[in-house]
C-alpha cells in the first residue's frame, strides 16, 4: 500500500480518497487485533510480575519481621492488636474468626458438594414416618444451594486471601513507620479519616456490596447454570438434583442443525431481528427526534414551550400504560381498524400484529412514537450548544440549509452523541419493555419454535431469554447461554466502536 | 436583517423578498407538521380518557367516543384490588426514590472527586456487568427471594430491595453532573478546613440540586412502569401485584373483555399524578438527560 | 507566619510521568516567593504539593520546621487563591469568607469584626450580601483574597491569581497585592506564567521549565545575570536576542563575532571572562532589545540589517530587523533620544547598522546553554532524565477512559 503525504493526498479525487479510507479501514483491523494481543500479553506479564513480587514480598516481609508480624501471618491482626491499633485488630481478627466458623459449619460442606452439585436426590414418593405418624417426603441436597452456596464460599475464600494479603502489608508498613520514629494511627485517627482522607471508602461500601450481592453474585451464578442442566425438571430440591453438563448446552445452541425447529435456528432468526431493531430503532429515533427539534428550534417558530410540552407529557406517563394502550389501539377489533373501516377505507382489518412484517414494522413505528421526545430533549440541548459563529460562518461560505446541516450540525451532534448513540444501540438490543407490552413476542413463528420455546417474529433476545425462564420448561440453562451470547455481542459492538471509530471521530475534532 | 433591507438596492432587495416569502412557506409547513404531531402524540391519551368514561360496555370497541358516560369505571376500581397494587407501587416508589438517590449520589460523587486505586477498574467492571442483560439475575434473584420470604403477597420490601441494591451501577449521569462542579471549589474548602465529609453535605450538595432532584425523579417514576420484575417476584398472588402487573393482567384474553374500560380508568388514575409530577419537576429532568446523553 | 522548605520534591504521575523532578527550596519567613515558568513546567503542581492538594511522590515539605507531607490541607494552616476564585456560589460573599472560620467553630461576633474588617481593607464591604455570581471578575478575585485572608494562616498560597483578569485590572490588582502584603505580612507563594507579575511582585523569584527549578534568584539578579538560554529568553519583554556565535579571546581582550562583525567585549563582563579564564569558543551570545544601539556609519563593530516592522510602543520604538542572513532581531530604541528626521528614516525596507553593547551581553555554553560566568553546576535538561517529563502538568486530573 502507497504511503501519500498531507500533500500527496489532498490532491488525490474524492473517490481516490474514499478508497483509501476503506482500504485503512480494513488494513486497520488485523493491526487492531495485533494491538489487541500485545496488550493482552502486556497485562499477563504484569499480572505475572505482580504476583512474583507479591510473592517476594509476603516472603521478605516474614524474613525482615518481628514476632509481631510474624505472628500476624497465622492469627490476623495480632500484629495490628500489639502495636495498639485496636480497631484495625479487631476487625482481622474477627475476619479471620467468622471465616473459619463459617467453613467449619457451612463453607466445607458447601464446598465439598460443588464439584457434583448434590448427591441425593429428593425421594420421587413420600413415605411413612412412624415419629411423626404421618408422610413425608425427605428431600436431601439442593443443587440450587449447593451451588450459591459454593459460589459464595469462594468468594469468601479470595475475600480471606485477600485480607490476609491486607493484614501482611499493614504489618510491614507498621514495622517500617515505627522504625523511622514516627507513631502510629491510632483507632481514632482511622475512624476520622473515614470521613476525610478515607471517605470514599466509606461512601462506596454501601453501593458496592449491593452491587456485588445482587449483580455480580447472581451474575457469576448464572453464567455457571449455562454448564448445567438446571431447568423446570430439575430444579435441584423437589424433584430432581441438576448436574454439571459441561459444554453440552452451548453445542446445543451452536451446532447449526438444518430445520427451522432448533436452537441454532432461532437465535440466528433472532439475533438478526434483534440487530436490525436495534438499528432502526435507534438511528430513526435520532434522526427524526433530531429533526423535531430543530424545527422546534427554528427562528420563527412561536410556542416553542407548548410545541415541547405535548411531547414530554408521552414521557412523563408510565410506559406500560401507553405501550398497553396503543397495542390495543393496533389490534385487530382497535380503535384504528374500527375507524379506517367505518370510513370505509379499508374492507378487511389490517394485519398490524397478526402478519409478521407487519407487526415488525409496526413495533418500529411505535417505537418512534415513544422515542422522538427522548431525542428531541437530548438533541435541544445540543443544538442550543453549536457555536453560533460555526454556522455563521458556514452561511457566509455560501452554504445552505441543508449544507450547513450536512457538513456542520450532523458532524457536530454525532461527535457529541457518539458514545451516547452506542449507548442507545445496546439498550435498544435489549428493550424488553416495547416488545413484550406491544407484541409479547407475537406474531408465533412457529418454524422457529418448537424446541426453541414460543419464538415469535418480534421476539428480541432478551424477550426470547424471559419466555425460555418463565415457560413451561423453564430451560434456565438456555437462558444462561441467551444471556452470555447477548453479553459477547453487545461487547464486541462496545469494542469495536470504541476502537475502530475514534481513529475517524477525530477527523472532525470539535473540542 | 430588517434595517439592512434599507441599504440594499433594488435586485437584491427582490431576492430578499423572495427569502422572506421561502422562510414563510417554511415556517407554515413546520406549524402543520407540528399541530399534526401534537395531535398523534396526544390522542391516545384522548383515546385512553375518553374510554374510562365509558359505560354501555366494557370490552374493547373501534370506536372512541362513549355512548354512555359515567364514573362506573373508576368507582369499580375500589371493588378489585386496584387500589392494593397503587399503594404498593407508590410505596415502593417512595422507597426507592429515596434509597436508590443515596446510593447513586454516594457513588456518582465518589468516581467523580476521588482517586483511588482501582477506580478506572471498578467503572471498567461495572461497564462489562452492565453489558450482561440484568434479566437473567431474576431467577436467581426470585429463589433468594423466596428463600427469605419476600415474594407473592410479601413482593413489596423484595422488589424495594432488587430496585435499589444495585442502583449504583446507573452513576453515570450524576457523575457528569459532579463533574462539572469545579474541583476547585472542594479543594478551597478542604483548604478552608472542612473534612471531605463537609465538602460533601456543605459545598457540592447544595450546588448538586438538580442531578438531586433528577435521581429521585427517575428513581420515583421507574416503579411505576416495571412490569418484569414486579410479575416475576409477586408470581400470580395478586396482592403482591404493582400497578404494571396488575393492570397488565386485566388485558389477558380472559380478562380483557370485562375489565378493558377499567384498565382505561386505572391507567388515567396512574398516569395523571405522576405525569403532574413530572411535569413539575421537568425542568430538571431535560437538564439531567441533556447532561447524561453528553457525557455518555 | 513560617518558612517553608522543601527538599528534593518529586512528583510522579501514573508511575513514569515525572512533573516535578527534585525540587530544593527554602523560603524565609514573610518571603513573597513567585514560580514562574511556561504552562506545563511544574510550578502549580510544586504549589498543590505545599497546599496539600497533590499527594508528595518523593521528599518533604516542611512548614515551620514540621514535616507535612501526611497532613491534610486542612490541618497545613495555610490559605490558597485559586485561578477561577473557587468561590461558594450558593453563600453570600460574608458567608464565603466566614466559611472557614464557622468550620473552626469561631463565635459569631468575633467572625463578624474579622470578615468586615478584610472586606473593608478590599474595599468589598458594599457586596458582602451578595452571590459571588453578581460580582465582577477583580470583585470576585477580592472575595478570593479575602476569604484567604481571615485566616490568619501561617503561608498564603496563590495560584495564578491574576490569569482570568483583563490587562488593566491585572494591572490594578498587581499594585493592590504589593500593598495587601505590606498589609497582611506573612509568607507567599504565588504561581504565574506571566515574567511581569514575578519580577514586580517577588522577592525571589523560582524560573521552573519541564520540572526543574532553572535559577532562584532576586528579580535584579535573574535579569542581569540569567543562569541559562532559557531564563535569559524567558524573563524581559520584548524578549533578549540570542545568536550562536564565536567568542574570541585575545590576550587580555574578548570580542563576539556575529554576523561577521567584531565586537569587543566591556568593563565588568571582560574581567569576569578573564578572571574564568575562558578561552575562545563557540557560544550563544544574549543580548537585550535596549542593548542593541543604532549607529550612523557602518564600521568593523557593526551589522547591516534591513527593517521589515518598525512598531510604535508610545515612549520607545521596537524595530523587527532582519540581519543580512535572514535571522531576526528585536531593537528597542528610546523614542526621545531620535530626531524626527531619524524617525522618518525608519520605514520597512531600509538598511541601518546596529552594535552591540559590550558591557551587557550575556554568554551561553554552546553546548550545554549555561552561562559561562554564572557558577554551579549545569541546570539539566529533559534529556538527561530517562523518565518522560509530563506534558500537560497543569491538568492534574488523569484523562479518563473513552467508555465513560
Amino acid at each position: 500500500m502507497k504511503q501519500y503525504s498531507d500533500l500527496e493526498y489532498l490532491k488525490l479525487s474524492k473517490w481516490h480518497r474514499f478508497i483509501l479510507k476503506i482500504a485503512n479501514f480494513f488494513l486497520g483491523i488485523p493491526m487492531w487485533f495485533a494491538h489487541l494481543g500485545i496488550k493482552i500479553w502486556t497485562y499477563i506479564k504484569k499480572f505475572g510480575i505482580a504476583v512474583k513480587d507479591t510473592f517476594v514480598d509476603i516472603y521478605e516481609t516474614f524474613q525482615n519481621g518481628d514476632y509481631k508480624t510474624r505472628i500476624s501471618f497465622f492469627i490476623m491482626g495480632f500484629g495490628s492488636l500489639a502495636r495498639g491499633q485496636i480497631l484495625r485488630g479487631i476487625l482481622f481478627l474477627l475476619f479471620e474468626l467468622v471465616f473459619i466458623f463459617y467453613m467449619i459449619f457451612a463453607g466445607a460442606h458447601w464446598l465439598s458438594l460443588l464439584p457434583s452439585l448434590g448427591k441425593e436426590g429428593p425421594e420421587l414418593n413420600s413415605h411413612y414416618d412412624p415419629n411423626l405418624d404421618a408422610y413425608v417426603t425427605v428431600y436431601h441436597d439442593n443443587s440450587f444451594k449447593i451451588l450459591l452456596y459454593g459460589v459464595l464460599t469462594i468468594f469468601f475464600i479470595i475475600a480471606l486471601i485477600y485480607t490476609w494479603r491486607l493484614n501482611i502489608k499493614q504489618n510491614k508498613i507498621s514495622q517500617q513507620i515505627l522504625a523511622s520514629g514516627k507513631p502510629l494511627k491510632r483507632t481514632k485517627d482511622d475512624l476520622r479519616s473515614l470521613v476525610d482522607e478515607q471517605f470514599h471508602k466509606t461512601l462506596l461500601a454501601l453501593p458496592t456490596l449491593g452491587i456485588f450481592m445482587f449483580t455480580v453474585l447472581p451474575m457469576v451464578f448464572m453464567i455457571l447454570v449455562a454448564f448445567t442442566n438446571y431447568d423446570g425438571a430439575h430444579n435441584g430440591f423437589s424433584n430432581s438434583l441438576f448436574h454439571w453438563v459441561g459444554l453440552d448446552n452451548f453445542k446445543t445452541m451452536l451446532t447449526w442443525t438444518s430445520g427451522g425447529n432448533s436452537y441454532s435456528a432461532a437465535f440466528g432468526e433472532i439475533l438478526v431481528w434483534t440487530l436490525i431493531w436495534a438499528f432502526f430503532a435507534t438511528f430513526t429515533n435520532y434522526f427524526l427526534g433530531m429533526f423535531v427539534a430543530m424545527m422546534i428550534n427554528k427562528k420563527g417558530i412561536r410556542l416553542k414551550k407548548m410545541w415541547r410540552m405535548i411531547l414530554i407529557l408521552t414521557i412523563a406517563i408510565p410506559q406500560f400504560i401507553s405501550l398497553l394502550y396503543v397495542s390495543k389501539m393496533f389490534a385487530v377489533n382497535g380503535i384504528i381498524n374500527g375507524t379506517l373501516m367505518k370510513w370505509g377505507w379499508i374492507q378487511e382489518p389490517l394485519p398490524f400484529w397478526t402478519n409478521p412484517t407487519w407487526a415488525r414494522v409496526t413495533v418500529i413505528i411505535i417505537n418512534i412514537w415513544i422515542g422522538i421526545p427522548y431525542l428531541m430533549l437530548i438533541t435541544t440541548g445540543i443544538l442550543m450548544n453549536i457555536p453560533a459563529d460555526l454556522l455563521e460562518s458556514a452561511k457566509i461560505d455560501g452554504a445552505n440549509a441543508f449544507q450547513q446541516y450536512t457538513k456542520i450540525t450532523l458532524p457536530y451532534m454525532l461527535f457529541i452523541t457518539g458514545p451516547y448513540l452506542l449507548t442507545s444501540f445496546t439498550a435498544n438490543m435489549n428493550n424488553f419493555n416495547v416488545i413484550y407490552l406491544l407484541t409479547a413476542g407475537g406474531p408465533a413463528n412457529s418454524a422457529a419454535s418448537s424446541a426453541a420455546g414460543s419464538v415469535g417474529f418480534t421476539d428480541l433476545l432478551i424477550t426470547w431469554l424471559f419466555k425460555i425462564t418463565t415457560g413451561a420448561e423453564s430451560q434456565y440453562y438456555m437462558a444462561s447461554i441467551i444471556g452470555i451470547l447477548v453479553f459477547v455481542v453487545v461487547a464486541l459492538i462496545s469494542l469495536i466502536v470504541y476502537s475502530v471509530l475514534p481513529s475517524v471521530k477525530n477527523e472532525e475534532d470539535f473540542q | 436583517m430588517r434595517e439592512k433591507t434599507k441599504d440594499l438596492n433594488h435586485s437584491s432587495m427582490k431576492r430578499h423578498i423572495g427569502i422572506k416569502a421561502q422562510t414563510h412557506i417554511s415556517n407554515t409547513a413546520i406549524y402543520v407538521i407540528l399541530v399534526v404531531m401534537s395531535i398523534v402524540w396526544l390522542l391516545p391519551f384522548v383515546f385512553i380518557v375518553l374510554q374510562s368514561f365509558r359505560v354501555e360496555s366494557t370490552y374493547p370497541v373501534g370506536y372512541v367516543v362513549p355512548q354512555k358516560w359515567g364514573l362506573d369505571n373508576y368507582i369499580n376500581l375500589g371493588k378489585t384490588d386496584f387500589w392494593h397494587w397503587y399503594l404498593n407501587t407508590f410505596i415502593a416508589a417512595l422507597a426507592t426514590a429515596v434509597l436508590q438517590t443515596v446510593i447513586v449520589l454516594c457513588m456518582s460523587y465518589t468516581l467523580s472527586r476521588f482517586r483511588f486505586n482501582g477506580r478506572k477498574a471498578l467503572m471498567k467492571f461495572i461497564l462489562i456487568l452492565g453489558m450482561f442483560p440484568g434479566m437473567l439475575t431474576m431467577i436467581i434473584l426470585y429463589r433468594v427471594l423466596a428463600d427469605l420470604g419476600l415474594t407473592q403477597q410479601n413482593a413489596l420490601p423484595g422488589l424495594i430491595l432488587v430496585y435499589v441494591a444495585s442502583s449504583g451501577m446507573g452513576y453515570y449521569v450524576s457523575k457528569g453532573f459532579f463533574d462539572t462542579i469545579p474541583k476547585s471549589l472542594d479543594e478551597a474548602a478542604r483548604i478552608d478546613g472542612a473534612t471531605r465529609a463537609q465538602v460533601l453535605y456543605k459545598i457540592i450538595l447544595p450546588l448538586a440540586k438538580p442531578i438531586v432532584i433528577y435521581t429521585i425523579l427517575t428513581a420515583f417514576m421507574a416503579p411505576w412502569g416495571d412490569f418484569v420484575f414486579a410479575r416475576y417476584v409477586a408470581m400470580g398472588t395478586p396482592s403482591g401485584y404493582n400497578v404494571a402487573v396488575g393492570l397488565y393482567s386485566w388485558l389477558t384474553i380472559d380478562q380483557i373483555n370485562s375489565r378493558y374500560t377499567m384498565f382505561c380508568a386505572g391507567g388515567v388514575c396512574v398516569a395523571v399524578p405522576v405525569a403532574i409530577l413530572f411535569m413539575c419537576l421537568q425542568k430538571y429532568y431535560v437538564s439531567g438527560v441533556t447532561g447524561g446523553a453528553v457525557k455518555g | 507566619m513560617a518558612s517553608v522548605k522543601l527538599t528534593n520534591v518529586k512528583k510522579i504521575y501514573d508511575k513514569n510521568v515525572v512533573a516535578v523532578h527534585d525540587f530544593n527550596l527554602e523560603i524565609q519567613d514573610k518571603e513573597f516567593v513567585v514560580f514562574v515558568g511556561p504552562s506545563g513546567c511544574g510550578k502549580s503542581t510544586t504549589l498543590r504539593m505545599i497546599a496539600g492538594l497533590e499527594e508528595i511522590s518523593e521528599g518533604t515539605v516542611e512548614i515551620d520546621g514540621e514535616v507535612v507531607n501526611d497532613l491534610q490541607p486542612k490541618d497545613r494552616d495555610i490559605a490558597m487563591v485559586f485561578q477561577n476564585y473557587a468561590l461558594y456560589p450558593h453563600m453570600t460573599v460574608y458567608d464565603n469568607i466566614a466559611f472557614s472560620l464557622r468550620l473552626k467553630k469561631v463565635k459569631e461576633d468575633i467572625i463578624y469584626d474579622k470578615v468586615t474588617k478584610a472586606a473593608e481593607i478590599l474595599g468589598i464591604t458594599d457586596y458582602l450580601l451578595r452571590k459571588p455570581k453578581a460580582l465582577s471578575g477583580g470583585q470576585r478575585q477580592r472575595v478570593a483574597i479575602g476569604r484567604a485572608m481571615v485566616r490568619d494562616s501561617k503561608v498564603f498560597l496563590m495560584d495564578e491569581p491574576l490569569s482570568n483578569l483583563d490587562a488593566k485590572l491585572r494591572n490594578q490588582m498587581r499594585a493592590e497585592i504589593i500593598q495587601l502584603r505590606q498589609k497582611i505580612d506573612t509568607t507567599f507563594i504565588y504561581v504565574t506564567h506571566d515574567q511581569t507579575e514575578a519580577m514586580t511582585l517577588g522577592d525571589r523569584i523560582v524560573i521552573m521549565k519541564d520540572g526543574y527549578i532553572q535559577q532562584v534568584g532576586t528579580p535584579v539578579e535573574v535579569f542581569e545575570m540569567p543562569s541559562n538560554l532559557f531564563v535569559a529568553e524567558f524573563i524581559g519583554a520584548p524578549k533578549m536576542n540570542t545568536m550562536k556565535t564565536q567568542l574570541i579571546n585575545e590576550g587580555e581582550k574578548y570580542y563576539v563575532t556575529p554576523f561577521g562583525a567584531k565586537i569587543p567585549v566591556d568593563g565588568e563582563k571582560a574581567k569576569m571572562l578573564k578572571e574564568k579564564g575562558i578561552g575562545t569558543q563557540e557560544i550563544y551570545l544574549g543580548v537585550r532589545p535596549e542593548h542593541i544601539v543604532m549607529v550612523p556609519e557602518k564600521s568593523e563593530s557593526t551589522i547591516d540589517c534591513t527593517l521589515v516592522v518598525n512598531e510604535m510602543m508610545g515612549s520607545e520604538l521596537h524595530l523587527h530587523v532582519n540581519t543580512e542572513d535572514g535571522t531576526p532581531l528585536v531593537v528597542r530604541v528610546p523614542t526621545m533620544n531620535l530626531s524626527a528626521e531619524e524617525r522618518d528614516s525608519l520605514h520597512a525596507g531600509s538598511t541601518l547598522h546596529f552594535t552591540f553593547e559590550g558591557k551587557v551581553m550575556h554568554f551561553f555554553d554552546a553546548e550545554s546553554e549555561v552561562n559561562l560566568l554564572v557558577d554551579g553546576p549545569a541546570a539539566p535538561t529533559e534529556s538527561d532524565e530517562s523518565a518522560e517529563t509530563a506534558e500537560p502538568t497543569e491538568t492534574v486530573e488523569p484523562t479518563e477512559p473513552t467508555a465513560e
